[in-house]
């Protein structure tokens, strides 16, 4: 079942689409989740002003992202790429507060970058490879990758640049700086949709060039894999220490993103035998679309109420709340990867890749270039153990997002009273659109051989994935010991540095201070300084001396060889009359007050009147003595021509 | 017979502009009817003389000697810049019937508006280049009058500045043609090169160069760019947006007719003519985003802009390339839409606000949105975000750029061009951003609405609207480019 459309010559190159199995299953979530958060956009905007502009642009945003998902060229992916992260910033800045136009500025300049950077790539590669078509790069592309040492490192450098735009739409270290900063301030909606499905188009970005670009490329999955080992810890630790409910929840996107980027990974390491690793991150970016998706709109239903994302702040506002409190609970089980949970099956997949490596690389089955056997395993025995030490911190956050706001009390007796008394907290609408979001993640948990299993074998095709040779017992021992040794480390981090290290006396109960250190922000410390300080200092200097170049040389010609002479001070003796004359109009206008400012002198401009004319009388003359000796000479020759003629 | 009316622009521009500038006009409305009228036949003569075959025209009678013939040919590329000049000459020109109302001596605007009008447009028919120079030259001392219009002291020394570096680029050109035309070349403009050289030696090179960068200077290629910064922002708004838009490409049009349609972009590749020539055009771009980011003034900024644009133009006709040609083609006509709404808009702003700094705008957009939408889309063009127009002149260009195999300038040509083109991003995204966001400081309700009127606001509304849909749909416009590339290569 597969369709394509091309539209000939649009935007010059041509747009092309395709509908098949993972297309189809990404355009169906991006439609779905269209559909609940412009239904809980109803409620959530009711009293926003310039309703307008945010509905133009969630569609225009909606119509984007299909284009990324259904394109089969990487010149349409690109397209499509930019109007989305153009549109989507109009959604983020909402609500114009300072802080707000900050973190879209941050969120814009980003996707603004990170785009030109893959145009770059983009011009590499068609330069390299001749094609965009995401169906015939793969031929394109294989001999390129065992050619000459030249061409794979051209093919690389391409490969990276494209990687760049992508990977900072995906939240990839570290380029993850827009994330945790623009999901606090979008109005929860779009919250949900940029952590649910934007971000993902920077995945489809990144499953592209892996599957198609540099397929079974050990190097390539390597790197990747570190990249999104990066990210989940990064992401993780970030949000254990975050005390705002949506920076939580951006900063869990940003490590389950991780994760799946290290899936992504895991897909080039393992070759041939990467069946695993395919579904796994398939799966993980469909249900952690469904999980964001549910507990940003739960957490949007504490904002739409309160004004207010401090965890102080909101704290006990979810008790006596039964059908929020299930909601969130459902969506916190589902990431934090319970089994009988929605993220449980991906993260076992993705857990069981990293296994799978390790054994072959045991049965030196798979060696890689740059690491000799023993370096490999220990490495990725770190790797698998740093994965569940990712979930472990899942579970942590999770737990203390759940437990601030569903069962500790507020610090303050009358904010609890007043929160206990807001029964009536959502429309139906909203709170139906809650019920069904949280729904499914059970039932895609429990029955995973009848739902995940099926979307998994649907979008496989596109990635090059086979069916793995046996099927995967998710509920096996051994499957099962991984999801609980996450648990555990959960739990303990919770209990160990959440309860202890993380919180602080308040005045009479304990509160949640913002332990991470201010200072410690890649942004300010780094790419703020180093773009908009040093690089426009240094170059503005230079390009302003070059800009003054021309007209600076002009200049010292002018104040140096080619300084324009003084007029002379003294008349000449000879220049009688206008002395004379100039001296009469001086003495009158001195007495008269005529002329502007009674200090000039009439004697030089006479005598330099008459100059002039003197000169002018002598060029006159002498070509007019010129012109007559010309005639003459004329007449003379004439007559002599008559003369001997 | 067709033929005759190449001349047509050039004799109705010259009578309808002296009229305008020696009648007694009583009232302004029969002085707009004059000129908007005559914008409108030039267009008019112009789309005629498009869709007729090729004709060609010889004036024996104007000839200086037998080398010197006064010859004018309507081939593509001619036809393709004549409509573009004579189609923002009109948008312009129906924009200064609303902004010149805030300025004195209207007639000696119109004047000289149509004057130079007219020479663009005959220019453009050109058949040699003895033809084009002296149209040229005549285009550059018809336009000073309008950066002087205000006759401040600053505006004066301003179109001083124009005209000199404008007479010294033309010498160096000037220079190129004798040194070809003592050699007993015709100069005509044939496709591909006319000269029939297999190469140029040493004197030849330099006097190719030298023509490069006399006409250059016109299309303020770095170093001789210093006049555009300085011109720009004195001159009315709708002459700063005929200067930057399409005066400019004036000197891009000599550039293509010295370098393909005179010595044959063979004879130069390869030449130290051609890199010094592209390694110019890289400084320029970069050098000219970099001022624009940090120039305060918005018409200056502007002016910068397109130092920086114009080159991207340049650099794709450097690189001696189809594919890179046929995106400098597209970015000359993209660039002349995009740069003239955006003179227009800050023509909008200073005539309705006073405002001619960015750091005032803040805001703005809640007063005059029609006009800042306009802006912000054309801004985004220029940026070359998909899928706008500048997007595709961008791609041609990179592509054809990474294709030409010129060690090193292959890559990082593209690199320049995308880097400027995130200054690009910076100096006027953040203004539209600003416009539209100024955050919690300005009281967004009670503000009241300053929108320009209908003749300002519909020539940026259409030159917007063709600034993106061309890039969605430029079907035609690709296929005509092509077709020229195809014929110089």
């Amino acid at each position: 079942m597969e369709w394509s459309l091309v539209l000939k010559d649009v935007c010059g190159m041509g747009l092309s689409f395709r509908v098949d199995g993972f297309r189809l299953l990404f355009a169906g979530i991006t439609s779905y989740m269209w559909l609940m958060t412009s239904l809980f956009s109803k409620e959530y905007m009711a009293h926003a002003r310039r309703k307008g502009r945010y509905y133009f642009f969630l569609a225009l945003t909606y119509i984007a992202t299909m284009g990324v998902f259904l394109s089969d060229d990487l010149f349409t992916t690109f397209v499509f790429f930019e109007m989305m992260s153009l549109a989507s910033y109009v959604c983020v800045i909402h609500d114009e507060k300072p802080g707000t136009l900050r973190a879209g500025g941050v969120y814009l300049a980003v996707a603004v970058i990170g785009g030109l950077v893959s145009l770059m790539g983009l011009f590499l590669l068609y330069d390299q490879a001749g094609t965009l078509a995401l169906g015939q790069l793969r031929e394109a592309c294989l001999p390129l990758l065992s050619g000459d040492a030249g061409e794979r490192k051209r093919l690389f450098i391409a490969g990276f640049c494209i990687l760049f735009g992508f990977g900072a739409k995906a939240g990839m270290f570290p380029l993850h700086i827009w994330l945790p900063m623009a999901h606090p301030v979008a109005p929860a909606p779009a919250s949900a949709l940029l952590s649910g499905i934007i971000t993902k188009s920077g995945i489809f970005g990144m499953l592209a060039l892996s599957a198609d670009i540099f397929p079974h490329d050990g190097m390539w999955g390597f790197i990747i894999c570190l990249f999104g080992v990066a990210s989940m810890l990064l992401g993780g630790v970030l949000a254990i220490f975050s005390v705002d409910i949506k920076r939580s929840l951006a900063c869990s996107s940003m490590s389950q993103l991780g994760m799946i980027i290290c899936g992504i990974g895991m897909q080039g390491l393992l070759g041939d035998e990467n069946a695993l690793a395919v579904r796994g991150t398939v799966l993980h970016m469909v249900n952690h679309s469904n999980l964001k998706l549910a507990l940003f709109m739960a957490a949007g239903v504490i904002v739409m109420n309160l004004h207010k994302l401090n965890l102080n702040e909101i704290r006990g506002y979810g008790r006596k709340k039964p059908l929020l409190k299930l909601c969130f609970l459902s969506g916190a089980l589902g990431i934090a990867g319970i089994p009988l949970f929605n993220g449980y099956i991906s993260k076992t997949l993705l857990h069981e890749s990293i296994v799978e490596f390790l054994k072959l690389s045991h049965e030196g089955g798979w060696t890689l270039a740059f690491l000799s056997q023993n370096q490999a395993a220990l490495l990725f025995r770190l790797i698998e153990w740093l994965f569940l030490l990712t979930g472990g911190m899942t579970v942590a956050y999770m737990t203390k997002l759940f437990i601030c706001v569903f069962v500790e009390k507020n610090a303050d007796p009358k904010v609890q009273e007043e929160y206990d008394s807001m029964g009536h907290y959502c429309t139906p609408l909203t709170a139906a659109v809650l019920a069904i979001t949280a729904a499914v993640l059970p039932v895609l948990g429990m029955l995973p051989y009848a739902t995940q299993d099926r979307l998994a074998d649907m979008a496989q095709t596109f990635l090059h994935g086979l069916s793995p040779s046996h099927a995967v017992n998710y509920f096996s021992l051994v499957n099962l010991k991984g999801g609980f040794i996450s648990i555990v480390l959960g739990g303990l981090i919770y209990l160990l540095i959440v309860r202890k290290l993380l919180m602080g006396r308040g005045e009479e109960t304990e509160i949640y201070p913002n332990r991470w250190p201010e200072k410690l922000d890649l942004l300010t410390l780094i790419y703020e300084p180093l773009l908009l300080k040093i690089f426009p200092a240094v170059f503005g200097f230079c390009c302003r001396a070059l800009d003054f170049a021309a007209d600076g040389l002009i200049l010292f010609f002018r104040r140096t060889t080619h300084r324009q002479l003084r007029e002379p001070e003294e008349l000449p003796a000879d220049y009688v009359l206008p002395y004379y004359l100039g001296r009469g109009l001086n003495y009158a206008s001195a007495r008269f007050g005529c002329g502007k400012d009674g200090k000039r002198d009439y004697r030089q401009l006479l005598a330099r009147r008459r100059s002039l004319s003197r000169e002018a009388w002598r060029m006159f003359q002498a070509s007019a003595s010129f012109s007559l000796m010309m005639f003459g000479i004329g007449m003379i020759v004439s007559v002599i021509y008559l003369i001997v003629g | 017979m067709t033929g005759m009316w190449m001349l047509f622009p050039l004799a109705l521009s010259l009578a309808g502009g002296l009229a305008a500038g020696l009648l007694r006009w009583r009232s302004r409305r029969g002085l707009l009817w004059l000129t908007g009228l005559a914008l409108a036949a030039n267009l008019a003569v112009t789309l005629g003389l498009c869709l007729s075959p090729s004709a060609q025209l010889s004036l024996p009678a104007f000839a200086v000697s037998p080398e010197l013939l006064i010859l004018f040919k309507a081939d593509g590329l001619g036809k393709l810049f004549a409509l573009l000049f004579s189609f923002v000459w009109l948008m312009a020109g129906i924009a200064a019937f609303e902004y010149m109302e805030h300025e004195q001596d209207n007639p000696r605007f119109f004047c000289f508006y149509l004057i130079v009008g007219g020479a663009l447009s005959a220019a453009c028919w050109a058949g040699n280049l003895f033809t084009y120079y002296i149209l040229f030259e005549l285009m550059t001392l018809t336009s000073m009058p309008l950066v002087l219009h205000s006759l401040s002291h600053e505006s004066i020394m301003a179109a001083l500045k124009y005209l000199f570096y404008s007479m010294g680029g033309a010498f160096l050109t000037l220079f190129g043609i004798f040194l070809f035309l003592t050699e007993g070349w015709t100069l005509d403009f044939v496709p591909g090169g006319c000269l029939g050289l297999e190469s140029l030696n040493g004197r030849e090179l330099l006097a190719a160069f030298l023509m490069v960068l006399g006409f250059g200077t016109k299309a303020g290629l770095f170093p001789m760019h210093g006049w555009l910064p300085t011109a720009h922002p004195v001159a009315p708004a709708p002459a700063s947006a005929v200067l930057s838009g399409v005066i400019t490409k004036a000197g891009v049009l000599g550039i293509i007719r010295c370098v393909y349609y005179v010595l044959g972009a063979g004879l130069l590749r390869g030449s130290w003519v051609q890199l010094a020539w592209i390694v110019l055009t890289l400084i320029t771009v970069f050098m000219g985003s970099m001022m624009a980011y940090q120039e305060d003034l918005l018409k200056k900024r502007m002016a910068y802009s397109t130092v920086s644009q114009v080159s991207y133009v340049l650099f794709g006709l450097a690189a001696l390339h189809p594919v890179a040609y046929v995106g400098a083609l597209l970015h000359v006509v993209f660039h002349s839409l995009v740069k003239d709404t955006l003179f227009l808009s800050a023509g909008a702003i200073i005539i309705k606000t006073g405002k001619t700094r960015v750091s005032q705008l803040a805001g703005i957009g809640r007063e005059m949105p029609a006009t800042l939408w306009c802006f912000t889309l054309v801004s985004i063009t220029l940026i070359g975000i998909p899928p706008t127009s500048a997007f595709l002149s961008k791609w041609y260009l990179a592509l054809g750029a990474l294709e030409s195999g010129i060690p090193t300038v292959r890559w990082l040509g593209p690199a320049v061009l995308l880097l400027s083109a995130l200054l690009t991003a910076g100096y006027l995204l953040t203004v539209a951003i600003k416009a539209f966001l100024p955050g919690d400081g300005i009281a967004m309700e009670k503000v009241k609405k300053h929108e320009p009127g209908i003749a300002m606001l519909l020539p940026m509304l259409v030159m917007t609207v063709l600034a993106v849909g061309l890039g969605i749909w430029p079907g035609a416009l690709l296929d005509a480019v092509q077709g020229l590339a195809g014929l110089v290569f």
